[in-house]
């Protein structure tokens, strides 16, 4: 101890000595008392120090890397910002030939489609379009709509037949009606996801396969979409033709839309085809022409068709194509896992009685007339079936 | 870090098409294949000027943002390139790009596109430099051996400029400085003569 050390001469100081060794003593007993009682706590506390300590470099330390390069990246755009901010001398020339009323279109000694235009002013708005509407809205339909069918699935489910299956079956779809229909559903199928792969597979794919990967992708995705497509007009054609006669809106669809289609309970009635499906037969008529023109002009660039009118005619494909495919996850909805029996109309040709007359009772009620008076319900069909509207053939 | 620009100077093209020349004999184009090309506006009239476009090397390049396959990317020196094992000739960069830089080979059936060919500032592209490899896919890589583009190099009346934008802020700057200047004032502004009428 020090303070023991320390002499004095005086009374005063040998008093203050000895009050301060008795002190002393006081508080190294203090200290050695305190030591004994807190030897746990303190332990607790060096333990917990080392935790937090040890915490915190395990927290930190990973983190350094992304630290250094968020410097680096800051340091870059420092960098970046000082060289944009620097004015590039074609900056003024080109903002006057941007000028709303300067001439841009001139002559080229080089001849090429679009070579004597000095700046194409659309492309930076089908720049926008594609970024900012095509691409996010695209995505938020087809979203929406997937959505909302798998929540009324949940909601409502299996829509089943309010009778018990008769066994009669009654002929909805012929043979050349439904070849059509899975022709188009093919063809459909393969050019939107060809397609959706060539405008959603740099955000999607790249990250998986790599730009290589994917470029191989998108070069077969490209090849499939421009040789397929062109087809895709001969099958529009073909449904416009097989379907169009049962198409033609009546006063009955304006009730079916009224009820909301049935949707929210209670009976609907419907001819052969109801308002909803209506609907999507022309949706995919005037939307599929939509596509298969602007597909022409933007495959067959031989006609000299500028830019100008490719970057519109990409506009129509875009819109049509995903207006199209989010429609389509209704229809597929609808047709296989949302109602019992629909499916078999499409694949068998043929549908049960209790079908017809829950879903299509006026059509159901022509059937049964037409089967009264043995006229033909579709000319495309074969002979026998044709005979009688209402075919006895029930399962075995 | 240099920011590589063009620039024309419409008082002094001549529209002589020697870029174009220089250009394709440097890079080994094939026909039917334009990197860059003049343009004139008012042929033969009062006020004609001439302008050599090509690629301009874009800050924010729309042809790298509409890209599906992302096969762009921009140098340290500010140069746009591209990547010809990428790109699979979907022609999106020729629809988005103001000045018409994106150019097809159309020997394929129907003449659909084949790989997209552009300027490259003469800098090469993604292979390694000076192989032959990519000479034939790209052309000259004149920037790594301390050239500029040759189109701008040849330019007899020193419209075309290429090389890093201070360098040509600064002789643009004077170029203006001096017709302002200039006491016959023979509407040679930019302001009283020219394209923005």
């Amino acid at each position: 101890m020090l303070i023991t050390r320390f002499t004095g001469d005086s009374d005063s100081q040998r008093f203050r000595l000895r009050v301060t060794i008795q002190h002393e003593d006081l508080l190294d007993g203090n200290i050695k008392m305190a030591r004994v009682n807190n030897k746990k706590s303190d332990r607790v506390r060096k333990t917990l120090f080392f935790c937090v300590l040890s915490l915190l470099i395990v927290v930190t330390v990973p983190l350094v890397p992304y630290a250094i390069d968020a410097q680096a990246v800051a340091e870059k755009q420092i960098k970046a910002d000082n060289v944009v901010a620097l004015p590039n001398p074609a900056i003024n020339l080109w903002n006057e030939v941007r000028q709303r009323n300067a001439i841009t279109e001139g002559s080229s000694q080089v001849k090429s489609v679009d070579s004597g235009i000095l700046i194409n002013k659309a492309g930076e708005d089908w720049r926008r379009f594609r970024m900012e509407i095509l691409v996010p809205y695209g995505a938020f339909s087809m979203a929406a709509v997937l959505l909302s069918l798998i929540a009324f699935f949940l909601l409502r489910g299996k829509m089943l037949l309010p009778e018990a299956r008769s066994g009669k079956r009654i002929l909805r779809f012929t043979l050349n009606q439904r070849t059509a229909h899975w022709f188009i559903v093919g063809l459909f199928w393969l050019l939107a996801i060809t397609g959706l792969i060539l405008l959603y597979g740099r955000i999607i794919l790249i990250p998986l396969l790599g730009a290589e990967g994917f470029s191989i992708t998108a070069t077969a995705c490209k090849d499939v979409h421009n040789l397929m497509g062109p087809l895709f007009l001969f099958a529009v054609l073909a449904m416009f033709l097989l379907f169009v006669k049962d198409n033609f809106f009546t006063g009955a669809d304006l009730k079916w839309l009224a009820k909301g289609g049935g949707m929210f309970g209670g009976h609907v009635s419907a001819g052969r085809f109801n308002a909803g499906e209506k609907i999507w037969f022309w949706l995919l008529i005037i939307f599929g022409l939509s596509l298969c023109i602007s597909g022409l002009i933007l495959v067959f660039s031989i006609f000299g068709q500028g830019r100008e009118v490719m970057a519109l005619s990409h506009m129509f494909h875009g819109i049509s194509a995903l207006l199209l495919i989010s429609v389509s996850f209704g229809h597929i909805y609808l047709g296989t896992v949302g109602m019992e029996g629909t499916l078999e109309s499409m694949t068998t040709g043929y549908v049960d009685e209790s079908w017809a007359k829950a879903h299509h009772d006026l059509w159901y009620e022509d059937m049964a007339g037409a089967s009264e008076t043995t006229e033909s319900a579709d000319k495309n069909s074969q002979a026998g079936i044709v005979a009688s509207g209402i075919a006895n053939t029930s399962h075995k | 870090m240099a920011r590589m620009k063009f620039y024309c100077d419409a008082e002094r093209c001549i529209e002589c098409n020697a870029c174009i020349t220089a250009c394709k004999n440097e890079n080994d184009i094939p026909w039917g294949i334009n990197r860059r090309r003049v343009v004139t506006i008012r042929d033969g009239e009062p006020g004609e000027r001439s302008l050599s476009v090509a690629c301009m090397h874009c800050s924010d390049a729309p042809c790298a943002a509409v890209c599906p396959v992302d096969c762009f990317y921009t140098t340290d020196d500010g140069v746009v390139l591209h990547d010809k094992d990428i790109c699979i000739g979907c022609g999106y960069c020729f629809y988005a790009c103001p000045f018409g830089a994106p150019q097809f080979p159309s020997s394929a059936a129907f003449s659909s596109r084949g790989k997209m060919d552009k300027c490259t500032f003469c800098a090469g592209g993604p292979e390694e430099t000076g192989s032959g490899e990519e000479y034939t896919k790209y052309g000259s890589n004149r920037l790594a051996e301390g050239k500029l583009p040759l189109c701008a190099e040849m330019c007899s009346t020193k419209a075309l400029l290429a090389g890093d934008a201070n360098v040509l802020s600064d002789i643009y700057r004077k170029r203006v400085v001096n017709r302002g200047a200039s006491v016959l004032n023979w509407g040679v502004q930019y302001k009283k003569a020219g394209i923005d009428s």
